[in-house]
């Protein structure tokens, strides 16, 4: 026992860590390689090129879709982090109750339930409402996005809660400050990293979702995920490449933000 | 709390939620993923001042689950030839009378008693097109119009076979080149397919459905095939040809019909007679890259379709055969024949 034990010195360690790797990636870099390609086809290189992403720009149904996307991600991201900052204060800043564990859980209920039952369950509610009061529009659609973009809001915002503690906010307290104060002065700023953070995971669920999104999207109402899901029946084209390839880089910017204030958490 | 939830669900109900009043001049359609036209669409618009929305679905499936629970808000859907069956039965679609309408004169007579909507109350053709196989004639030069060469191969087709991964495109080929009934539930019948499909398989190289890509690629000679697919793979591989085996091959269709209480049922039935228009035939083929089963469009149609053998079926080709669903204990059996065969 002279050598100290080194998981990444075991046999095979680098192997296995490279072929994990390569099968993360690997499909990712060729659809984003083949998205510059100057070509119909997706297996075969010609010439590099933006054409796919000049198409895929002037293409009415895929700028329909992105503008719903975004639209519909900043509403579920905003409205999702609102109720997720109130529910990890209410999980963490109150003497502990009983119920709070079943609380806990009930928030973080979506990320349990299969996302198709959640669908389903959606679809079939919305239609009853639907039916019974005659409202249609976006507002179901962004309803359901809220509610499943709560605990990914949730998670991060919890986590800098518990991780900041309490002297602060006592110590202003101390000081004869309402409650109220010591929220918006105190623990707000202090809780804000957490919120960005929540938000941006939030915003990319959402902008990611094809499930949920599939089964209570109404008329005029198709993301960018499920569009490419439609346009991929007629043969994988470069354009869906291009298209796939601007949607991952969003998601990249988005998580890219999230972990640098997630960073800043730990400061 | 109480107030400012009340006010959000408010704001919901005015700003969002709002874009659906039932006015005149709309038409919402559900059709699969890029297969509209957006100059037909364009041209609708223009013609009787209405406002379309269009979104895609990715399967029949799909479109079935959100229909059968009502208040979609679409008119408008493109079900496959089995799932206008389907739809009809459970109620789902609008009897629009679409054999009295205007253009219904222009429809093929082929396409009007079809076993899915027979006499066309319902529904009237958007695409169709066939499977088959192509063959790259350098390679194989003698009569390609046979089912044989899928499952008698001649020594230059052995091992360069592809097959699509499906179980229904493969099963059925089989039984037409033994010249059994489809959706088959009889034992011996079965028992002599199974034993044809796994002897056949000793020829064949894959069993994949990106074509193209084996095709272009080098990687095959044959390929089981769809029309459209063929026709793209030829423009890369110009040597290839479709064949029409005489033993029969499969043919799909899509439909336009209207849904049963579309908010905008008559601007519904405007469009179904619309696309009938020869003209606007042509669009949806120019765009969708399929037959349109309406007479008189070929003229506006491009030549690179006109020409396609693929697309534009010659005379003396047997008619396509459209299978239906095939019941339960059918199913069984061919799951159980795919499980030999793909082992």
């Amino acid at each position: 026992m002279a050598k100290r034990y080194d998981l990444r010195r075991q046999t095979g360690f680098s192997q296995v860590a490279w072929f994990c790797i390569f099968m993360l990636y690997a499909p990712i870099l060729l659809l984003v390689l083949f998205s510059f390609n100057d070509n119909r086809s997706v297996v075969k290189w010609t010439e590099f090129s933006f054409r796919w992403y000049t198409e895929a720009f002037a293409n009415e149904g895929i700028r329909a879709a992105a503008v719903t996307s975004l639209k519909l991600a900043l509403v579920a991201s905003v409205f999702g982090t609102i109720f997720a900052t109130m529910a990890a204060l209410a999980t963490t800043r109150t003497r502990p109750y009983r119920g709070m564990n079943l609380a806990y859980a009930v928030i973080n209920q979506p990320l349990m339930i299969p996302e198709i039952v959640t669908a389903i369950a959606s679809l079939s509610l919305f239609a009853l409402i639907k039916q019974i009061t005659g409202v249609t529009g976006i507002g179901y659609l962004m309803l359901a996005h809220t509610v499943f973009c709560i605990p990914f809001a949730y998670m991060p915002i919890r986590a800098r809660l518990e991780d900041m503690t309490l002297t602060l906010e006592q110590a202003a307290a101390d000081l004869y400050a309402s409650p109220y104060r010591v929220f918006w002065e105190v623990t707000f700023p202090l809780l804000i990293p957490g919120i960005v953070s929540g938000a941006m995971l939030a915003f990319v669920v959402s902008l990611d979702d094809v499930i949920i999104t599939l089964m209570v999207a109404g008329p005029g109402e198709t993301t960018l995920p499920i569009f490419i899901l439609g346009a991929i029946r007629r043969g994988i084209t470069p354009e869906i490449n291009a298209v796939s390839t601007i949607l991952l880089a969003v998601s990249i910017l988005f998580v890219a933000v999230f972990f640098l204030f997630q960073r800043r958490n730990k400061k | 709390m109480k107030h400012k939830l009340l006010s959000f669900s408010a704001a919901c109900g005015i700003a969002l939620c709002s874009n659906s009043a039932v006015a005149e001049g709309e038409l919402h359609i559900y059709n699969w993923g890029n297969y509209t036209s957006p100059e037909l669409i364009e041209k609708f618009e223009q013609q009787f001042d209405v406002e379309v929305t269009l979104d895609g679905y990715d399967s029949n499936e799909t479109m079935l689950a959100k229909v059968q629970q009502g208040n979609t808000g679409y008119d408008i859907v493109v079900p496959g030839d089995y799932m206008i069956a389907i739809m009809i039965e459970q109620g789902l679609l609008e009897d629009i009378d679409a054999n009295t309408m205007e253009n219904f004169g222009n429809v093929d007579a082929k396409w009007v008693d079809v076993y899915w909507d027979p006499g066309r109350e319902y529904s009237v053709p958007y695409q169709w097109g066939t499977t088959s196989f192509v063959v790259d004639s350098e390679v194989y030069s003698g009569d390609i119009n046979t089912l044989g060469l899928i499952f008698d191969p001649p020594a230059e087709l052995q091992g360069r076979i592809n097959m699509l991964n499906d179980m229904n495109d493969v099963i059925n080929a089989g039984l037409r080149y033994l010249g059994y009934p489809r959706c088959n539930s009889n034992e011996d019948e079965l028992r002599e397919l199974t034993a044809l499909l796994l002897e056949a398989k000793t020829h064949w190289r894959t069993m994949d459905y990106s074509t193209i890509e084996k095709l272009t690629s080098g990687d095959v000679d044959l390929s089981q095939n769809w029309n459209g697919a063929s026709m793209r793979a030829r423009a890369q591989r110009p040597t290839l040809v479709y064949a029409y085996p005489k033993e029969g091959f499969t043919g799909w269709m899509d439909n336009v019909a209207v849904l049963k209480d579309a908010p905008n049922l008559e601007n519904a039935k405007l469009f179904v007679n619309f696309i009938m228009d020869p003209e606007n035939a042509a669009l949806i083929s120019n765009f969708a890259r399929y037959a349109n089963g309406i007479m008189g469009s070929e003229p506006f149609m491009d030549p690179e379709m006109t020409e396609a053998p693929e697309i534009v079926m010659p005379a003396d080709a047997p008619a396509p055969d459209f299978v239906p669903p095939c019941d339960q204990s059918v199913v069984d059996f061919y799951n159980e024949i795919w499980t030999r065969l793909k082992q």
